[in-house]
C-alpha cells in the first residue's frame, strides 16, 4: 500500500464532519459509479479522487467514455436511472458544514439546495439546455427564486444583471426571448447567465465547448476566465480537448476507462508527461510547426466496457507493457514529482507484487 | 396572431365549398333520386302520396334539371338556413338535427372529458413509471381497448348493467323522464345513464392516447434541458410538470379538434346497440335511403365541425407553443 493510500484509509476513519477537507471546497475521495444494466456492469468510474480548492480551475481530459462526465454527474447526483454509486465520498464543504454528496438522497432537500447554488453545471448543448417552451429569463428567475427568498422583480433584475455580465446585447429584451430566437454564441452566454444565476461556489462545465463552433469556443473560454475572475469561483471543466485545458485550468486530471492515470499541474503534465496513454494523447495532437506532419494516434482501440482488461485498464493498449506486472494487478498511484502524481508500474509500486 | 386566425377563416371558405361539392356529387351519385325512391318505397306499402307534394319538391330542389342547377339551388337554401325537407322522417331537416345533434354533442364532449381526465394520467403514470407492472397492466388493456370495436363493448356494457343492476340502460333518459321539462332531476336522469355510451365512445380513444402520452413523454424526459432543471435545483414533481410534460402535451392538442367528428362518427354502431337519439344513426339512415337533404346537410356539420375543430386546435397549440407562436 502506498502512503497516499494509506493516508486516505486514516482519513477515511474519520467521521467526514470532524476531519477538515484541508482548504479544499470538494474533496471526491475513491468516487466509483457503476452502471447496470442487461448485459451487465459498466463500472465507468472506479476509483476516483481529486480535491479542488475555492477559486481554482481543475480539467478532467479523457476520451469519450473516460468516465469524466459521469464523475461530474455524481457530483451532482443527476446520473441517469441505472446508474448508482457504490462507493467512496463526494465531501462538499457546505458553509461550515462538510457533507457527503454520494450518501444524500439524490433529490433530498440537501442536493436541491445544493444543485444550482453552490454547485451549478453547464452542459453541452446551449440549445437545449433551455426548455423550448419557456422564456430563458423564465428559468432564470425560476432558479433565482428557488434559492433565494426573492420578490419576482428582484429576480428578474438579478436575471438581466447575469445576461448582462455574460455579454449579452440588449439584457432587458434578451430574457423574454426564447432559445431559439438567440444566435449559437448568444444560447451559450445565457446558459452561462442560467449556471451563475445564484452565483455558485463551485461551476462543473461539462464539454461546453464541444458542439459549438471554433469562434463561438474562443469566446467561451474567454467568457469563463472573465466571469472566473469576477466572481471567484472554482470550475471543473471538463472536455476531450487538451487545448482547452491548456488553455484555462491550472491543474489537470487525466482519465482513462473510469481510472485515473495521471494528474498534476497543467505545465508539468504537459511538459513532462509520464503515464504512457497521457504521452499517447499528447502525441496526437496534430501540430502546426513545420517538419512535424505526422500525428501518433495510439494503438488499438477502446476496449469493451463489459469486458474490461485485467490489471492496468491500459495495458492492451500501452507501448510499455510490461508482461507479467501490468496485467496482473492495479498500479498505484505514484508521486513523482511535487503534486505530480502518476498511475503506473513504470514509476513503481511494482515492489509490492508478491 | 389575429392576422393568422382571419388567414386561417378566409382559407375554410373554399374548403367549405369543396366539401360541399364534394359531399352533394357523391350523395346524388346513385341512379335515381329521392323522391322517386321515396315514392317507390311507399307505393309498395300501398300508401298514396299527394302528387301536389312530390312536383312542389321536384320545383323546388329543381330535380331532373343538370346536377349544378341543382346544386345551386340547394347551397343556396342551405346557406338561408333551409336544410330540406326529409323524406324518411316526413320532417324538416333543420328540425330532427336540433332534437339530435345536443344528444351526439353531450355524448361526443363527455367522452373526450373522459378520454383526457383518464388517458393523459395513465399516460404519465407509464412514461414515468416504465416497464413497471402498472406500465405493462396499462399497456394491455390499452391495445384489448384499441382492439375492441365499439359496439362490442356497447352490448357487453348493457349485459354487466343488467346483470348487475337489472336495468337496461337504453336510451339517455328513463321512460317517465323522456318528455319531462329540462330540471334537475331530468339533468340527473341524463346523468346516470349517459356515461355508458361515453365511457365506450371514448375507450379506443383514451387507449390511444395513452399510448401517445406515454411515447411522447418518455422522448422528452431524457433531454438535457430536463437534465438541466434538475441540475438548477427544480422539484421532481416540478421537473415533470413544468418543462417535458408540457411539450410532450402538444401533439395531444394538436388532435383535440379533428377529434371531435371522429367521435360522432365512432358512436354510430354505439348508439344503434344502445338506442340513442344522436344524429349518427340517423345519418346511416339517410344514406342507406338517399335521403339526400339529410344526408348533405349531416356530412356538411361533420365537415365543418372539422374544419373549425381543426382551427381551435391550431389556435390552442399556438398558445401554448412560442415555437409555432413565433411562425405563424
Amino acid at each position: 500500500m502506498t502512503e497516499i493510500q494509506a493516508g486516505r484509509t486514516a482519513i477515511d476513519e474519520l467521521a467526514p464532519s470532524a476531519q477538515g477537507l484541508n482548504g479544499a471546497l470538494l474533496s471526491v475521495r475513491d468516487l466509483q459509479t457503476h452502471f447496470f444494466s442487461r448485459e451487465g456492469v459498466v463500472k465507468a468510474v472506479d476509483g476516483v479522487s481529486f480535491d479542488i480548492k475555492p477559486g481554482e480551475i481543475l480539467g478532467i481530459a479523457g476520451e469519450s467514455g473516460c468516465g469524466k462526465s459521469v464523475t461530474s454527474q455524481s457530483i451532482l447526483r443527476i446520473l441517469p436511472k441505472n446508474g448508482k454509486i457504490v462507493g467512496g465520498e463526494i465531501l462538499f464543504q457546505n458553509d461550515d458544514q462538510i457533507v457527503d454528496l454520494a450518501t444524500e438522497d439524490a433529490d433530498g432537500r440537501l442536493l436541491r439546495d445544493i444543485r444550482g447554488k453552490e454547485i451549478a453545471m453547464i452542459f453541452q448543448e446551449p440549445m437545449s439546455a433551455f426548455s423550448p417552451v419557456h422564456t430563458i429569463g423564465d428559468q432564470i428567475i425560476e432558479t433565482i427564486r428557488i434559492h433565494q427568498v426573492v420578490s419576482k422583480e428582484e429576480a428578474h433584475d438579478q436575471a438581466v444583471e447575469m445576461l448582462r455580465r455574460v455579454g449579452l446585447p440588449n439584457p432587458a429584451r434578451n430574457i423574454d426571448e426564447y432559445t431559439f430566437n438567440l444566435s449559437g454564441g448568444m444560447r451559450q452566454r445565457a446558459m452561462v447567465a442560467l449556471s451563475l444565476s445564484c452565483r455558485p461556489k463551485l461551476l462543473i462545465a461539462d464539454e461546453p465547448t464541444t458542439a459549438v463552433d471554433v469562434t463561438i469556443q474562443a469566446q467561451m473560454l474567454e467568457l469563463l476566465r472573465d466571469i472566473q475572475a469576477d466572481l471567484g469561483m472554482a470550475i471543473i471543466m471538463i472536455t476531450h480537448d487538451l487545448g482547452v485545458i491548456a488553455e484555462l485550468t491550472d491543474r489537470v486530471m487525466i482519465m482513462y476507462l473510469g481510472k485515473e492515470v495521471e494528474h498534476g499541474r497543467v505545465e508539468d503534465v504537459f511538459h513532462r508527461p509520464q503515464h504512457p496513454y497521457t504521452r499517447g494523447l499528447l502525441a496526437s495532437i496534430p501540430k502546426m510547426e513545420p517538419g512535424r506532419v505526422e500525428i501518433e494516434p495510439i494503438q488499438g482501440v477502446v476496449p469493451n466496457p463489459y469486458a474490461m482488461p485485467s490489471g492496468c485498464k491500459f495495458h492492451t493498449r500501452c507501448p510499455d507493457f510490461i508482461a507479467g506486472v501490468c496485467e496482473t494487478r492495479d498500479p498505484p498511484l505514484v508521486e513523482v514529482a511535487n503534486g505530480h502524481e502518476v498511475s503506473c508500474f513504470l514509476y513503481g509500486g511494482r515492489e509490492e507484487l508478491d | 396572431m389575429l392576422i393568422y386566425i382571419v388567414r386561417r377563416l378566409i382559407v375554410m371558405i373554399p374548403v367549405t365549398i369543396l366539401i360541399s361539392i364534394i359531399g352533394f356529387i357523391i350523395i346524388q351519385a346513385p341512379p335515381g333520386d329521392f323522391v322517386s325512391s321515396y315514392i317507390a318505397g311507399l307505393e309498395a306499402q300501398g300508401d298514396i302520396i299527394e302528387p301536389e307534394l312530390i312536383d312542389s319538391l321536384r320545383a323546388r330542389y329543381g330535380l331532373g334539371e343538370p346536377i349544378y342547377v341543382q346544386y345551386f339551388k340547394w347551397v343556396s337554401s342551405f346557406i338561408e338556413g333551409d336544410l330540406g325537407y326529409s323524406m324518411i322522417y316526413r320532417e324538416p331537416v333543420v328540425d330532427i338535427i336540433a332534437q339530435r345533434l345536443p344528444s351526439s354533442f353531450t355524448i361526443s364532449l363527455l367522452s373526450l372529458i373522459l378520454v383526457f381526465a383518464i388517458g393523459i394520467p395513465i399516460g404519465i403514470l407509464s412514461a414515468t413509471k416504465q416497464y413497471s407492472l402498472a406500465d405493462y397492466s396499462f399497456t394491455v388493456v390499452g391495445f384489448l381497448g384499441v382492439a375492441t370495436p365499439n359496439f362490442l363493448l356497447a352490448l357487453v356494457g348493457l349485459w354487466l348493467l343488467f346483470k348487475w343492476t337489472g336495468n337496461v340502460a337504453i336510451g339517455l333518459y328513463s321512460p317517465e323522464m323522456q318528455n319531462a321539462p329540462f330540471g334537475i332531476a331530468k339533468f340527473l336522469d341524463l346523468v346516470g345513464h349517459i356515461w355508458l355510451p361515453a365511457l365506450i365512445v371514448g375507450t379506443a380513444g383514451t387507449a390511444e392516447l395513452i399510448r401517445t402520452m406515454r411515447a411522447n413523454l418518455l422522448d422528452e424526459l431524457p433531454k438535457q434541458y430536463v437534465t438541466v432543471a434538475r441540475a438548477r435545483g427544480v422539484k421532481p414533481t416540478k421537473l415533470l410538470y413544468k418543462y417535458p410534460l408540457r411539450i410532450a402535451i402538444n401533439p395531444v392538442i394538436s388532435t383535440v379538434g379533428w377529434l371531435l367528428p371522429v367521435l360522432v362518427e365512432g358512436e354510430v354502431l354505439v348508439s344503434l346497440v344502445l338506442g340513442l337519439p344522436t344524429i349518427a344513426p340517423v345519418l346511416l339512415d339517410s344514406l342507406m335511403q338517399q335521403d339526400m337533404f339529410l344526408a348533405t346537410s349531416i356530412i356538411m356539420i361533420l365537415g365543418i365541425l372539422t374544419l373549425v375543430g381543426t382551427l381551435l386546435s391550431d389556435i390552442l397549440l399556438a398558445i401554448v407553443d412560442p415555437r409555432i407562436r413565433g411562425a405563424v
